[in-house]
């Protein structure tokens, strides 16, 4: 992966100020995405997925977050960026598809002017191109009767049409990087592969890069070419899809493997589950956070954590994790 | 052996908007006809998209949402609001249920203790025998009574308070429990505690689970038996390895192939299905599945398909199965007249 990169992220961290004291949702992430190239973001709920990509496009409220590291997107240091500046690249250089289409568009307006906006707003192009952008997207996210859509009000589509119009939205401008936060969590599972190959096939066609943020396995192992694992603010493994989802370094994610249904189980034996739940993250965790429900848990792991552990294009951050892999 | 639950027939049409004079312009047929029925200690497994009426066939049962038609009855006996039919206290006596939303379904101002040992009481058990009753499922469902008996629904975790949820459900000794997408919100390491949890509970008390999901995955574990439903009604039904390996419906099939692969070496190459599932206020006529449907011909617009046998208990609604009336001589007669 010595290819460009688009997006360069170290050091990350991220804390909400609460009334009951700070929140630390991110700590210390750091990771690349290379041109054309779509990284899943895989972890349960709570555990930072969704904060670290809304960081990319600074849209946490700056009054009640903290965020200290670096972020370069294609190149540009997003963290000194200025409002004005901030809002050009928002929707032209990183855009973003919603889980909930519904919330992300504007009730009152129409889909065609919603997208006809955006790309007037970044190419300075009249109101009549913009909408000729906006149909064209609309038939290349394969709307049906794409022209009449256009003057659709968004509450008269169903869930899986908003959620194609939310994506011709997301990449009119044609945007290089595109962050999709569960796009299709909230769709049906007919629905849901229809998007996720759209997704994939769109990606080949613009040429973008992909950050894909799910906590479902399947959907990571369908979209993503390299995916990293969260838990409790921090990535813990990252590498090649196929390799960490087959053969997991860090025992998280093994236990999440494990406990995860799929075809073939044996139904009389329990699922292995993962005893316990994760931390609040109202304390700064140094130690490894996952220790508390690890069963090669010892001693050295209430230590700090040391850097990550790093061998072919992986990288884990367990001290057990060569022995791990062994059992 | 006899059926446990039988439904029969089932029917709930909703009124959708109204004219002038008040009467309804539309119905949505949100549940069209389902008759099934469940031994006891087995699980039935529920599966269909969103608007499918799997929820409102829960809803139904348990007389949370008025019947249009159909007859529901336990070991024999007939349950409803009709005259002659057992009252609806005593159906929820036998059948109890748990639903997604963990928070949503507990009364924020109840300590886990009132809520578990509410339903008891109202059922006749005196106030001290509900209380110890609730320590003792609170054990049960894996959760320290000295712990959590005094704590309020918002101090629990998610995973914590749908195990207080199904405790609540067992409180009142039910031989049933609709288990209504019960798992769905939860995280998967959560998940499959709780899957555990009930999986043991049902060896237990001998329960027998109605599952409603999503999640084909899940389904296909937890289940003895699966049905598919599809705009209101049952397109396929039978014991799951069954179902599973040989999937006889088109929807089904397609449904099965939907799943995302859960090994990076099989991603899936093509979609099964287009578009989304149709507006249930105005149904396909015919097989409900036709418009969607690679396999329809003439006849699925114009009749509704029966159920066909497939193996054993094995049946599915549609014309293409190779001894079902219509579609095949259909076909053949299109290839003399040809």
């Amino acid at each position: 992966m010595s290819a460009e990169k688009l997006v360069e992220v170290r050091n990350l961290n991220v804390t909400f100020k609460a009334e009951e004291g700070p929140v630390y949702a991110v700590s210390d992430v750091s990771f690349d995405l290379a041109a054309g190239e779509t990284l899943a973001l895989l972890g349960e709920s709570g555990c930072g997925k969704s904060v670290t990509m809304k960081s990319l496009m600074r849209l946490h409220p700056a009054h009640k977050t903290r965020i200290e590291g670096q972020v370069k997107i294609d190149g540009v240091d997003l963290l000194a960026m200025r409002p004005a500046a901030l809002s050009a690249l928002r929707g032209k250089t990183v855009s973003m598809v919603f889980q909930e289409p519904m919330l992300a568009f504007d009730p009152v307006f129409t889909i065609g002017d919603q997208i006809a906006e955006s790309v007037r707003r970044h190419e300075g192009c009249s109101y009549a191109e913009g909408r000729k952008r906006a149909l064209e997207m609309l038939e290349r996210v394969r709307i049906p009767s794409a022209a009449k859509r256009l003057d659709a009000y968004p509450h008269e589509m169903s869930g899986g049409m908003r959620q194609r119009a939310m994506i011709a939205l997301a990449l009119a401008c044609k945007p290089k990087i595109l962050l999709a936060d569960e796009p299709t969590t909230a769709l049906d599972a007919t629905v849901q592969i229809q998007v996720l190959l759209l997704l994939k096939e769109l990606q080949r066609e613009l040429g973008m890069s992909m950050i894909f943020v799910t906590h479902d396995v399947g959907v990571a192992i369908e979209v993503a070419d390299r995916t990293a694992v969260m838990y409790a603010g921090r990535i813990i493994e990252e590498g090649p899809v196929d390799q960490v989802l087959s053969q997991p370094w860090h025992p998280y994610t093994q236990g999440l493997l494990a406990a995860t249904v799929h075809p073939g189980m044996n139904r009389s034996e329990a699922l292995p589950a993962i005893p316990g739940s994760p931390p609040q993250l109202t304390r700064q965790i140094q130690e490894c956070a996952f220790a508390p429900r690890c069963r090669y848990r010892s001693d050295a792991c209430l230590e700090p954590m040391p850097a990550a552990y790093q061998a072919d294009n992986r990288a884990v951050r367990c001290i057990h994790a060569l022995t791990a892999e062994a059992v | 052996m006899s059926a446990l639950l039988r439904v029969q027939d089932l029917k709930k049409y909703f009124p959708v908007g109204k004219d002038l004079l008040g009467r309804p312009t539309q119905v949505v047929q949100a549940v069209d006809g389902v008759s099934f029925s469940v031994e006891k200690g087995r699980t039935l497994g529920i599966v269909g998209e969103s608007g499918c009426g799997k929820s409102t066939t829960a809803r139904l049962l348990m007389h949370l949402i008025e019947p249009d038609e159909g007859r529901i009855s336990i070991r024999g006996k007939e349950f409803g609001r009709i005259g002659g039919r057992h009252p609806v206290a005593e159906l929820r006596r036998q059948m109890q249920m748990v639903f997604q939303d963990s928070y949503a379904s507990l009364n924020p101002r109840l300590t886990i203790e009132d809520s578990i040992a509410f339903g008891p009481q109202i059922h006749g058990v005196s106030e001290r025998e509900a209380r110890q009753q609730a320590r003792d499922l609170l054990d049960k469902v894996g959760l320290n009574p000295n712990i959590f008996i005094r704590r309020y629904p918002h101090e629990l975790s998610g995973g914590q308070r749908q195990r207080v949820n199904i405790a609540r459900a067992l409180a009142i000794k039910p031989e049933i429990v609709i288990l209504d997408e019960a798992v769905s919100a939860l995280d998967k390491s959560v998940q499959a505690q709780v899957l555990n949890l009930l999986a043991d509970l049902k060896k237990e008390f001998g329960l027998t689970y109605l599952f409603i999901s999503h999640d084909l995955n899940v389904v296909q574990y937890i289940s003895d038996d699966v049905m598919v439903m599809y705009l209101g009604q049952v397109v396929e039904s039978g014991p799951v390895e069954q179902l599973y390996q040989n999937p006889s419906h088109p929807y089904t099939r397609a449904l099965l192939s939907s799943v995302p692969s859960q090994t990076p070496h099989q991603r899936k190459q093509h979609k099964v299905l287009e578009g989304d599932p149709p507006n249930p206020i105005a149904p396909p006529s015919g097989c409900r599945f036709h418009p969607r449907c690679e396999l329809a011909r003439p006849i699925c617009a114009a009749r509704q398909p029966d159920n066909v046998r497939v193996s054993g208990a094995h049946q599915a609604a549609c014309f293409a199965l190779p001894d079902s009336s219509g579609y095949s001589e259909y076909i053949q007669l299109q290839e003399v007249c040809a």
